[in-house]
């Protein structure tokens, strides 16, 4: 074979070591560039596995033919991939659904000394300083002022969570734009990735491009994805294709029927409905649809519950100038509770008196106060429920119930164990008896049905009668579906502070689970990282090597340079 | 493990904005002077906090009702003393008068006195506190006695029986008012005619009986005084009790809510001193480069 291969094999070593000098100087270009894998020169000698072209001298035996270094691969773990996709999702779905929730505490701003647990104890306090003071006009001023304060902080932190469930809605939308855009990027990525495999080359930046909105597309929702043999990736977005070889499928953002004003992502295929079981999408509409709708309804319970509460025992009542059967507080939930401007102009129609011409009569004020230590009936509960001024049969009407502090909150039913009895049961009709009542007949006029336990009366129902009201027909009319459960709801107190203290305890765990998937998302990127990140002494100790293989490549050419004189310019000048 | 350059930076980053969020979260424990900012720092201290401060205000209410209402029976009692002493000094004219000795000019001497003391009986009867007629039941916006004539002839009961119910705590209610018609009985109308005989000079068999009205009078009186006594002082039993309730949710309250400042100072230095050595390590090694020792 001759000096020449010798040559041949320098300069092949000559460009595989400049190749990997280049790949290093791209690795350390790369080095802060998101998603970018390092890559590493094939190094493969040439000759020596049998399936190349080999020399053969027969007194040297078998030498290769130098370096091969066609390939430059990325170094990359598809597994820690999937795994690190699934904590991203995770990661998501609790950061986005945590901070929702973290506003909505600051919206209840409790405890503090300006939260509405405060304002709800001045708004007692005035009335217990009217029942010192019926007289006194200083006393329902200053329960006008400390009513429309606290109505209107009730109606603030409605407004507010409202505004938050259409942030969130806004943020449907723009997760929806997020995932069509992407998905346009990765199909318009698979069809270079296979232009430029099927040349026979590595498309090694363009599949760490597509990796990375793989990672950013795991972020919004839950995402399957499988590399097909023509080198594109098909992209699954919960039940249905996202991306299928260069073409990518839509979201669309369509107004939600079953929720006025909010809107549901659909495929733009079918119309069906988009369903992700994590990711931020999952994480958004959790805050959306189940956690701040709770949160507002508890809010309207609580409101309603002082509303009926109150009103039922101001309406019986009697103002300074006489006036009778004004509502205190107008309005049906939190979003419109507010005082009745009647009594806001005239605070002396306040009704604090049990009869006309009682300047000095406090009874209704302190019945009012005292709903502040005593569980109330819940006002426009379900249904299933009996409540004031509800017709039972014909001529009949429940005209008032009143409940002993003692029962604790829940759902009471009315059931009959005999004729002529019945029987009040916590939680269930086959819950605990907590109190019996033996009927008898009513009427015409006003009677009540009384349960007691042992010597306490547990509860009263007041009935006006429009004619004879027979123990049967009241044993009928009350275990009736519709009116044989009375609810009872906790003090207004106790139950505003079950709300602050279970969205504490609802905040905590998302920021716990938030925190937690976050941690094991770091985890994995770092171990992701461990394998595909680029190590600057790594590479510059990469640089080195290469740097002084292509120095001995150059001698190796020298070497030869110098034999080839020695042959040719030194040999036969014997007699010259 | 392989460190790269970039998980290297992102732990950095992450030591960092963690040393640093402590630091922060002290800061505002210190600067507040509670451990719990927002309810999810502590879901079920929050809900004790939020009962305790509710209870504190209920008591701090339950004892300005205690307050108003203490003030309310001062001045009822006050106005009992004086009527007491008004009767005693009826009494003791009516015993002069009754002993035969006095002659007509004497007795219309009398008459005139008992004159007096009906009068000022009734303006105790009429008596004020703030907007309200006190001893009128519920209507208090008009005098509780009606005087009719000048000197009177008749002096009338117009209030009712209506009781001030005010809560003074948790399980009780009490009544700060007392009714005039209980505390005075006839005795303004009957002390009307004892004047009325002074002065027309009867004999002391007809002023006699004045007595045993007068007698039956100031015994009422200092009954209705026994039971404004005691009510006062369940009042005070109710306040003081109150008070030592309040000092202990206070302490209660704080034990959930407020830091404890030597605890929370000496972990404010130690976050300090981590931090520090956080930003020394990263100063070091982000120096460290092979590139340091190549040529």
């Amino acid at each position: 074979m001759g000096l020449s291969l010798g040559l041949d094999i320098a300069v092949k070593a000559l460009r595989a070591h400049q190749l990997a000098v280049d790949v290093a100087s791209h690795n350390i270009a790369n080095v802060q560039s998101p998603g970018f894998s390092r890559q590493r020169v094939l190094l493969r000698p040439i000759g020596m596995d049998g399936s190349d072209h080999f020399s053969r001298d027969a007194l040297l035996g078998r030498t290769g033919f130098g370096v091969d270094a066609s390939d430059v691969n990325r170094v990359r773990d598809l597994f820690l991939d999937f795994q690190a996709r699934q904590t991203m999702s995770s990661r998501g779905e609790y950061g986005s659904f945590s901070q929702p929730l973290s506003q909505a505490e600051v919206v209840f701003n409790d405890p503090s000394d300006d939260g509405i647990s405060n304002l709800l104890g001045k708004f007692w306090a005035a009335w217990h300083d009217v029942v010192n003071d019926p007289e006194s006009s200083a006393a329902r001023t200053s329960l006008v002022h400390a009513t429309t304060t606290l109505t209107s902080r009730l109606q603030t932190a409605n407004a507010e969570l409202t505004q938050q469930r259409a942030d969130l809605n806004f943020q449907v939308g723009s997760i929806a734009d997020q995932i069509n855009g992407k998905a346009e990027e990765l199909a318009r990525l698979n069809l270079q990735v296979k232009q430029v495999e099927l040349s026979g080359d590595k498309a090694n930046d363009l599949r760490d491009r597509r990796d990375l909105l793989l990672d950013d597309l795991s972020k919004l929702g839950d995402i399957h994805y499988v590399e097909q043999p023509d080198t594109s990736v098909s992209v699954y977005l919960g039940s249905h294709e996202l991306v299928v070889g260069t073409a990518a499928r839509t979201v669309n953002q369509v107004q939600d029927p079953a929720q006025p004003g909010m809107t549901k992502l659909v495929y733009a295929l079918d119309g069906d409905d988009v369903s992700v079981s994590s990711g931020q999408l999952k994480g958004v509409l959790d805050a959306r649809d189940v956690a701040l709708p709770d949160l507002l309804a508890k809010l309207n319970t609580f409101a309603s519950g002082l509303i009926g509460s109150i009103n039922t025992i101001h309406q019986a009542g009697f103002g300074l100038d006489n006036s009778t059967g004004l509502q205190f507080l107008t309005g049906t939930d939190a979003s419109t509770i507010a005082l009745n401007s009647v009594l806001a102009g005239s605070p002396q129609s306040i009704a604090a008196a049990s009869g006309a011409n009682k300047a000095g009569d406090g009874s209704i004020a302190l019945a009012i106060a005292n709903l502040q230590i005593a569980p109330t009936m819940i006002a426009g509960a379900a249904a299933a429920n009996l409540v004031v001024n509800e017709s039972l049969s014909a001529g009949n009407t429940a005209t008032g119930l009143s409940i002993s502090p003692t029962l604790q909150p829940g759902s009471y039913f009315i059931t009959s164990p005999a004729p002529g009895t019945l029987e009040l049961r916590y939680g269930s009709a086959a819950g605990a008896v907590v109190g019996t009542a033996t009927l008898a007949p009513i009427g015409p006029g006003s009677g009540a049905i009384t349960f007691v336990n042992g010597a306490t009366t547990v509860a009263t129902i007041n009935v006006a009668a429009g004619g004879l009201y027979t123990a049967a027909q009241q044993e009928a009319d009350l275990t009736a579906a519709g009116n044989n459960v009375i609810s009872v709801q906790a003090a207004p107190g106790a139950y505003y502070d079950n709300i602050v203290s279970v969205l504490g305890a609802d905040v905590n765990r998302a920021r716990g689970l938030a925190e937690s998937s976050g941690m094991l998302n770091d985890h994995l990127e770092n171990m992701r990282q461990a394998v595909s990140g680029v190590n600057l002494d790594e590479e510059v100790t990469n640089l080195n090597a290469s740097q002084k293989a292509y120095q001995a490549a150059a001698r190796v050419i020298t070497t030869i340079d110098e034999m080839l004189d020695t042959l040719i310019n030194r040999t036969g000048v014997v007699g010259r | 493990m392989r460190l790269s350059e970039q998980s290297r930076l992102n732990s950095q980053i992450s030591y960092l904005s963690q040393a640093t969020e402590r630091m922060d979260t002290i800061q505002r424990q210190l600067s507040t002077n509670k451990k719990i900012q927002r309810a999810s720092d502590d879901p079920s201290g929050t809900a004790q906090s939020l009962r305790y401060r509710e209870d504190i205000a209920f008591e701090a209410q339950m004892r300005r009702n205690v307050e108003n209402g203490t003030a309310f029976l001062n001045v009822t009692e006050s106005a009992l003393s004086g009527a007491t002493d008004l009767l005693q000094r009826a009494r003791e004219l009516t015993v002069q008068a009754s002993n035969g000795t006095l002659g007509a000019q004497e007795k219309a001497g009398v008459g005139t006195e008992i004159d007096q003391i009906l009068q000022q009986m009734a303006q105790i009867g009429n008596t004020k506190f703030g907007d309200a007629y006190i001893f009128s039941g519920h209507q208090t916006q008009q005098p509780a006695y009606v005087v009719t004539g000048q000197p009177p002839t008749v002096i009338n009961y117009q209030g009712d029986t209506g009781q001030r119910v005010r809560r003074i705590s948790q399980q009780d209610t009490v009544s700060s008012n007392v009714i005039g018609s209980d505390a005075f009985g006839n005795i303004m109308n009957q002390l009307i005619s004892l004047r009325d005989n002074l002065k027309n000079g009867a004999p002391a068999t007809t002023i006699n009986p004045s007595l045993a009205d007068i007698d039956t009078a100031l015994n009422n009186v200092l009954n209705v005084r026994a039971d404004v006594g005691a009510r006062l002082n369940r009042f005070e039993a109710t306040s003081s009790r109150s008070a030592d309730k309040d000092i202990n949710l206070q302490e209660m309250r704080a034990g959930i809510e407020d830091i404890d400042l030597a605890e929370t100072i000496v972990s404010m230095t130690a976050q300090q001193n981590a931090l520090q050595a956080a930003l020394g390590a990263i100063g070091r090694t982000s120096n460290m480069s092979l590139l340091n020792f190549l040529r």
